[in-house]
């Protein structure tokens, strides 16, 4: 099989939904301009582009309509250049990453645009029209809140407020750290809007505390465990990777960031869906031939912190390895957006940080997991 | 006259003068506050800007809605004075002290354009001592406008001119106090404490003093001088401690240094000890550590009031306070109850009353203006001629005599005949000359009241009547208690539309009342719940629902002109009108999921019809209903009509009338309007998203349950309501009309009428006036 590289990663700042910096950009003006971004960060040729890949989780409104062929016209990319949007909830835009590398697999492309976008400001979670299915949602927790899945997850795993807490602190302290030591300014694509330029993430707060979070309400069920604190944001933003064969990569003088060794998706309870990163990250690992242990970099989506527990317990992760800059309930969870986003980190990690080995993976409404892995390019 | 007020500027950031600001902005007009630079920090509006941060998180609110707040340009009197020049009016709103007010003055002159008014918000400084030392063209433009707490919703607006004031910058200024903030203008003379205070201060040092010299019980105190004398239930205790005990001392201050020597203020003007020690103890009342009352957090907010004797806190007694016709506003037996009630009555009332009647016409031209002031300043139901008139002009003059007091003058002018009278359909006051002169609307003011002396009803019955106001326009209007809706007045509405089409032009629904309608009258509905007459309840849900169908499609306008609260039945008439002309207090909502029910009286269809022909909704059959669901599942309130407006309770083209009394003419004028070519609305259909629908509203509900804000029969009625607004079996492709709404709507209100858990809600309601969260 052909090598596959992420040959450059760029992201917007986040911001938290409604009341945040970009609460009022459109999502896929957010997207075009990351996009643009990552073309003139890497240098690739836009003629060169088959196809941009966007993940969205809530493709409708704003970032309905196919959006991605939106944005690439948006970003002005060549005419030629085609565009399609791609859902798995928050899984989307890591699905976009697949996608590409089953395509250049068969041959249909050698430079592909993963991106994924989401504006929680403007569409919100559910959509603007949901219309469950009345049958399935007597049989099945399809539906269910994300925040009571998290909670099932705190339950079956007893882990205690506390715990999730001290995650929540460090995840925080983390990126409030990468931030003030300037780690972060190399992914992130300044944003103009209509109130000025945007250029740093605006969810982050460095000044939490333990006994800060003990004081906050149970978010999703009176008597529970998750809190505001202890879940990831509503937020705005968008990523994209650029995927690329590792010989058009060298060929081209392209940064390349690492190889994608071996993805896979799986299926769990929708009532547990937070669990969902176990089972393919096992997969993955597995396809790839190496263990847990073999890891140097893992990038461990945070929708909830009783989740990320979980399943670093479960697939026995150093944690000092785990979300090094920060995770998602610091940094946020633009759902589409996220997949991009925790690949592209990765493996500039791997890049940064020196290794072999580097794992993505995330949780999915509806009960799924997503993972990637990746390996060093000497 | 200089041109007419288009923005307006406060100077002084306090509770008062941001108060003002709110209401001018409210008014929907530019205001600009300014305050002094803080001496420190480096934000030199941070006074200004402070005050507003404060409001909007103040409750109840000074804004009426957060538009409103955006027109308040904040400043400081250093950098932004010169932008006085862009103001029509300017409010001065600083200390109470003559010298800060004065050099203010000053500078204003120096910055203000000629013709633009000032106005001070003093409360006691005397008008000639302000403008001492200024010039002659600033004194044309000066007058005194004392507002009262909290601006926004207290009516009452004294204003005082000197003898230079230019006539047409005052009226100016009370044409825009009036139609724009609302206010009700009373003129008062350049005395101290102007009107409302001087009487109500009068009136609450005259309770204290008898409580401690009878030996009263604070509770009995304001048993006795709370409700039976048709004063607030605070009482005159309970008044000091909201107001602040600490300011009594500055009032007296004030008033001891100011009134004529011979004033009877002198007479009872006292300290007590007690309240001596309170106030240097920090017991200044509700925003002190406590006051004649307090919350005892150490005792499990144990509710306490202060013993006069021993000056410990005790439990909180109910005291047996008067009764009979006593009790119900009969004040001549309240002051002949025997015993402690009726002397302390007497005390209070009967040196209050001839105070009030010794105040013509040195602080008031006559007693209309006394009243007017007392109501309005001090929320009492009746004026202080209105309540001699009860009395009894002449039976107060001579227990006044027999007790060795002095008999004001206009109690002799007045002899046996009372203040007020009806003569020839109008109603007339007693002047200082011993005639009578009728009491003049300003343009703009019609007066229901006034409509009912001067005739009859075209129809009337038991809850309801229908009334000709003039022009071809007929009035219907609510009269059962707390204008509780019931078949009676459904049945008058089938009556009235025949007749107002054959003879009559529109109709205004509109009572005189605070509150327009409370709704449904529920005692009657547990009733019938409770003798089981089911078919009865459905006829009358039916009733209702045809009655308002036949409003909204009769051949003539119907505009509704609501003030105050209009919940659920209310709610629903309103709904079903052409046109809302509202006053701006109004408290608007469906509340029936509060009592266990879903709106009957096809509530549901029309705010259904409202939320989809708004543009601001995105497309499909989810929004509207998810938006109706959010706001009826919940029982939310308009706390204004602004806000109303947002909730699509008013449509856009709905208006807002800010001057409670002009409302009907506002009212009568719109129907008017929508006279010539005028159509009926055609009736809206739906697309409903049926079970799915209910299914994605079940799912919202369930996640407001497991945190806990949501009880377990809140389900169930939430899942009654959603089967309604989702069109019940309905699928997307179906067309519902009307008529089938109306039908899921009668349906889903029998099936929890019948539930326990919603009767349960009912009766509670009914005893406690509160949501029961079962």
């Amino acid at each position: 099989m052909q090598s596959v590289v992420i040959a450059g990663y760029a992201r917007s700042p986040f911001h938290l939904a409604n009341k945040g910096a970009l609460a009022r950009v459109r999502p896929d003006d957010l997207a075009a301009q990351v996009i643009r971004g990552l073309i003139s960060k890497t240098g690739v040729e836009p003629s060169d582009i088959e196809d941009i890949i966007v993940g969205c989780a809530f493709p409708e409104g704003e970032q309905g309509l196919n959006v991605a062929r939106l944005i690439g016209l948006l970003a002005d990319l060549p005419i030629s250049v085609g565009g399609m949007t791609v859902n798995r909830f928050c899984g989307s835009s890591m699905s976009a990453i697949h996608t590409a590398m089953g395509q250049i697999a068969i041959g249909a492309g050698e430079v592909f645009v993963c991106a994924g976008v989401e504006s929680m400001s403007r569409v919100p979670m559910m959509g603007f029209n949901p219309l469950p299915n009345p049958a399935l949602a007597k049989k099945s927790a399809a539906y269910m809140g994300m925040g009571e899945t998290a909670e099932n997850v705190a339950t079956k795993y007893q882990i205690a407020r506390a715990e999730q807490e001290a995650l929540a602190v460090s995840s925080q302290h983390k990126a409030a750290a990468a931030r003030d030591a300037g780690k972060l300014v190399d992914e992130i694509v300044p944003i103009e809007t209509k109130g000025g330029t945007v250029s740093e993430d605006g969810t982050i707060r460095g000044e939490t505390t333990a006994e800060g979070l003990a004081g906050l309400k149970p978010a999703f069920d009176a008597n529970g465990s998750v809190t505001a604190g202890t879940s990831s944001p509503l937020t705005d933003g968008a990523s994209a990777v650029l995927v690329t064969t590792e010989e058009y990569a060298r060929a081209h003088g392209l940064p390349i960031l690492a190889r994608i060794k071996a993805v896979a998706i799986s299926g769990c309870a929708p009532e547990t869906m937070g669990l969902g990163p176990i089972l393919s990250s096992q997969k993955a690992l597995e396809r790839a031939g190496i263990s847990a242990g073999d890891l140097d970099v893992v990038e461990l989506n945070e929708a909830f912190a009783s989740q990320a527990l979980a399943c670093i317990k479960d697939l026995g992760l150093d944690t000092a390895k785990v979300n090094i800059d920060g995770g998602a309930i610091a940094i946020g969870h633009p759902l589409g957006a996220t997949g991009a986003r925790i690949v592209g980190k990765a493996a500039s990690l791997l890049k940064r940080e020196g290794g072999k080995y580097a794992l993505a993976s995330q949780c999915i409404g509806g009960g799924q997991g997503i993972a990637t892995v990746l390996e060093a390019v000497e | 006259m200089s041109r007419p007020i288009q923005k307006v500027c406060v100077i002084g950031a306090g509770t008062m003068g941001a108060g003002i600001a709110a209401q001018v902005a409210n008014a929907g007009v530019p205001v600009l506050l300014l305050d002094i630079v803080p001496k420190e920090g480096s934000n030199r509006n941070a006074v200004a800007e402070g005050a507003v941060a404060k409001m909007l998180k103040t409750e109840p609110a000074p804004f009426m809605s957060k538009a409103a707040a955006k027109l308040v340009e904040t400043g400081n009197i250093e950098d932004h004075l010169e932008k006085v020049a862009e103001c029509d009016w300017v409010i001065e709103a600083v200390i109470e002290r003559l010298d800060i007010k004065q050099g203010l003055y000053a500078r204003l002159e120096a910055v203000k354009r000629e013709g633009t008014a000032v106005s001070s918000n003093t409360s006691t400084i005397p008008l000639a001592q302000l403008v001492d030392g200024r010039s002659d063209a600033f004194k044309r433009d000066f007058l005194i406008t004392h507002f009262f707490n909290p601006p926004r919703y207290m009516r009452l607006l004294e204003i005082v001119t000197g003898p230079d004031t230019d006539a047409g910058v005052a009226a100016k200024v009370e044409q825009f106090a009036d139609v724009a903030m609302g206010k009700t203008v009373v003129k008062a003379k350049d005395t101290p404490g102007f009107i409302a205070n001087r009487i109500g201060t009068y009136w609450i040092q005259l309770g204290l003093n008898a409580a401690f010299d009878q030996g009263l019980s604070v509770e009995l105190a304001d048993a006795v001088a709370g409700k039976p004398m048709g004063a607030p239930k605070t009482g005159i205790f309970g008044l000091v401690d909201l107001v602040g005990i600490d300011l009594m001392p500055h009032l007296q201050a004030s008033l001891t240094s100011t009134l004529p020597k011979d004033d009877p203020y002198h007479a009872i003007a006292r300290s007590h000890p007690l309240i001596e020690k309170m106030i240097a103890d920090g017991y200044t009342g509700r925003k002190g550590k406590g006051g004649f009352y307090r919350l005892n957090k150490d005792m499990g907010r144990r509710k306490e009031t202060i013993d006069l004797a021993t000056g410990e806190y005790r439990e909180m007694i109910r005291a047996a306070g008067p009764s009979g016709k006593a009790a119900r506003g009969d004040l001549r037996a309240l002051v002949e109850t025997k015993g402690p009630i009726g002397d302390y009555a007497w005390a209070v009332l009967g040196g209050t009353l001839a105070y009030a009647a010794s105040l013509i016409p040195s602080a008031a031209d006559d007693v209309v203006a006394i009243d007017d002031a007392m109501k309005l300043g001090y929320n009492w139901k009746a004026g202080p001629f209105e309540m001699i008139d009860r009395l009894g002009a002449a039976w107060l003059a001579q227990r006044l005599e027999s007790e060795g007091k002095p008999v004001p003058e206009i109690l002799k002018v007045a002899g046996d005949r009372p203040f007020y009278r009806v003569e020839s359909g109008v109603r007339q006051y007693l002047t200082l000359n011993g005639t009578y002169d009728d009491i003049k609307r300003p343009q703009g003011v019609l007066s229901l009241a006034d409509v009912k002396l001067a005739g009859k009803p075209l129809l009337k019955n038991a809850s309801a009547a229908l009334w000709d106001i003039g022009d071809g326009v007929t009035a219907l209007e609510f009269t059962g208690k707390m204008n509780a809706l019931d078949g009676e007045v459904m049945k008058l509405i089938v009556e009235a539309i025949p007749l107002v089409a054959s003879k009559y032009k529109a109709m205004v629904v509109y009572t005189d009342a605070d509150n327009f309608s409370a709704g449904a009258n529920l005692g009657l509905a547990i009733f019938a719940v409770n003798i089981a007459a089911w078919s009865e309840i459905e006829k009358l849900v039916a009733g209702g629902q045809m009655a308002y169908k036949g409003l909204k499609y009769a051949p003539f306008p119907v505009v509704g002109a609501p003030a105050g609260m209009a919940l659920g039945g209310g709610c629903e008439i309103l709904l079903h009108c052409d046109a809302i002309q509202a006053h701006a207090e109004l408290y608007m909502g469906l509340v029936e999921c509060g009592v266990g029910l879903v709106p009957g009286w096809g509530g549901n269809g029309e705010m259904l019809d409202r939320w989809q022909q708004s543009k601001l909704m995105p497309k499909g059959p989810m929004p509207a209903v998810a938006k109706v669901f959010e706001t009826v599942s919940t029982a939310s309130v308009s706390k204004s009509a602004a806000q109303a407006k947002e909730m699509l309770f008013l449509r856009a083209d709905d208006a807002i009338t800010m001057n409670r009394d002009r409302l009907l003419f506002d009212a009568k004028q719109k129907a008017l309007s929508l006279v010539d070519g005028y159509k009926p609305r055609e009736a809206p259909h739906f697309r409903l998203p049926g079970e799915s629908g209910r299914t994605a509203l079940g799912m919202a509900a369930d996640g407001f349950h497991k945190q806990g804000k949501a009880t377990d029969y809140d389900m169930v009625v939430s899942d009654a309501l959603a089967t309604v607004l989702t069109g019940g079996d309905a699928d997307l492709v179906d067309v519902v009309s009307e008529q089938e709404l109306l039908k899921l709507e009668r349906e889903a209100f029998m099936r929890l009428v019948r539930e326990p858990r919603s009767i349960a809600r009912v009766e509670h309601m009914l005893e406690t006036g509160k949501p029961l969260r079962n």
